[in-house]
């Protein structure tokens, strides 16, 4: 079954999920990577991420950058962006969207902030059909970096972390 | 040279869109194969997107992967040929447009040596800002003048590894670490299944140089001893496509041995290709007289 994910996301709609459902997401989501991820959380800590215009309440962070080239998830254990998803978590991010594996620490964090983390394919050209509108919400000077919103239509991916469990831990 | 500058132009930068836009026909089939044996239905359905995906990508000539690649370029030479300063540029000028074409991630970085390493000069809104790696020219056998266009993605560049490994005069021993550091890379790639790109040589540059040409070389239908070893014993890991547990974390091991030196090291470069590498292309540029 697929589980179909419309942001913004609500505190229902993440308990509900479960480690390994597939989902199709749509609607206004954020994107940013390694370059502007610490600066929103650097925002979050002083105090002025409402500058940024964007309720990040339900909202969800595609790990990726947006160039011509189109979207696609880079390592979301990254250094700088696992940093990120605690405190974007605690900022009311409900869905973290990359690849690869999380730490223990990020995937505990995670479960307290009842927020979920998915793994998406790189089908760059298929996500492209999926992709049909973008902007630069702040940070423009970091170009393809830059915090970007884009609308997206059934994007395919799996959850890789809830309630503090993780895909990469089950039993094989 | 007998193509004009122009005409070497053009089929730089068509070679370039296909390597970034299309899998090879042993490539499909290495996937047709692994979907029809995959028992894991999240794998089997990991599997399916990125084929499907390369389906559109090669229709609409579009990238398969955000992640374009930097351009690595390897040049062969046959008997009569000559390679000019002149075709270089030709193949610079191909690269740019085949990064402007298909279009590539604009991800040059611009200012000096500080800035480049930090990141702090901005970056390039031209695709053609990124510029290719130096080119590996080797002899081949036929009287041609071919280039093999790759694209290298940045995540097997994190998860890759070049290093010593001492030998034991065994090379089971050398296999056993091969192993060991794929299954290690291909689990934190995240962009598996992978095709393991391996070089063994003297010295760290011609480890890598071995590994590159190990990609331009391997058919997924033709498997060593050796590469078949390699792949199964990873497989076993159960890592998966993505990383979701599965039979399928590699599709294939391309591997060559280079020259080796009389001592108890050999240089051992492991690159975790991603679901889309080798991204690759190749185009003849030229002929030699006796044709």
């Amino acid at each position: 079954m697929i589980r179909i994910l419309k942001t913004p996301i609500s505190e229902d709609d993440v308990r509900e999920l479960n480690v390994g459902d597939t989902v199709e997401i749509s609607g206004y989501i954020l994107c940013g990577r390694d370059a502007v991820l610490p600066k929103v959380v650097r925002m979050i800590e002083v105090g002025t991420v409402g500058d940024l215009g964007v309720d990040l309440r339900g909202q969800v962070i595609f790990h990726t950058a947006v160039s011509p080239a189109g979207v696609g998830p880079t390592s979301s254990n990254k250094l700088e962006i696992e940093s990120s998803i605690a405190p974007l978590s605690e900022a009311g991010i409900k869905l973290h969207l990359g690849k690869g594996r999380l730490h223990k620490e990020t995937v505990e964090a995670l479960g307290r902030s009842n927020s979920a983390y998915a793994v998406i394919p790189p089908v760059t050209a298929l996500l492209g059909s999926k992709t049909s509108e973008e902007k630069t919400v702040a940070f423009p000077e970091l170009g393809m970096e830059a915090l970007h919103l884009i609308k997206v239509d059934k994007y395919p991916a799996v959850i890789g972390a809830v309630h503090g469990r993780s895909i990469y831990d089950e039993e094989l | 040279m007998t193509k004009s500058y122009d005409e070497i132009v053009g089929l730089v930068r068509d070679a370039l869109t296909e390597a970034g836009s299309t899998f090879r026909e042993d490539k499909k089939e290495a996937y047709k194969k692994a979907i029809a044996s995959e028992h894991s239905e999240r794998a089997k359905w990991v599997l399916e997107q990125i084929l499907a995906n390369a389906e559109v990508a090669e229709k609409n000539r579009a990238p398969l992967c955000d992640d374009t690649g930097i351009p690595h370029l390897l040049l062969e030479v046959g008997e009569d040929c000559a390679v000019t300063g002149r075709m270089l540029d030709a193949i610079r000028a191909g690269v740019a447009e085949g990064l402007r074409k298909l279009p590539g991630r604009p991800m040059g970085i611009m200012g000096g040596d500080k800035e480049r390493i930090d990141q702090s000069g901005g970056l390039d809104p031209d695709p053609a800002g990124v510029e290719a790696a130096p080119v590996l020219i080797r002899r081949c056998p036929d009287n041609v003048i071919r280039l093999h266009v790759l694209m290298f993605g940045g995540g097997p560049a994190i998860r890759a590894k070049t290093y010593r490994v001492f030998h034991k005069h065994d090379a089971q021993v050398v296999l056993d670490e091969i192993v060991s550091w794929a299954t290690e890379s291909v689990a934190q790639l995240g962009c598996s299944p992978c095709t393991l790109a391996i070089g063994v040589g003297r010295s760290h540059y011609e480890a890598a140089s071995m590994m590159l040409q190990a990609q331009v070389d391997g058919r997924y239908d033709v498997q060593s001893e050796m590469e078949k070893e390699i792949t199964d014993r990873v497989n076993k890991a159960g890592i998966g496509p993505l990383g979701l547990h599965g039979d399928t974390s590699v599709l294939a091991t391309f591997m060559k041995v280079g020259p080796q030196r009389a001592s108890g090291v050999r240089i051992v470069c492991v690159r975790p290709a991603c679901c889309f590498e080798p991204r690759i292309a190749t185009v003849e540029l030229d002929h030699g007289d006796q044709v």
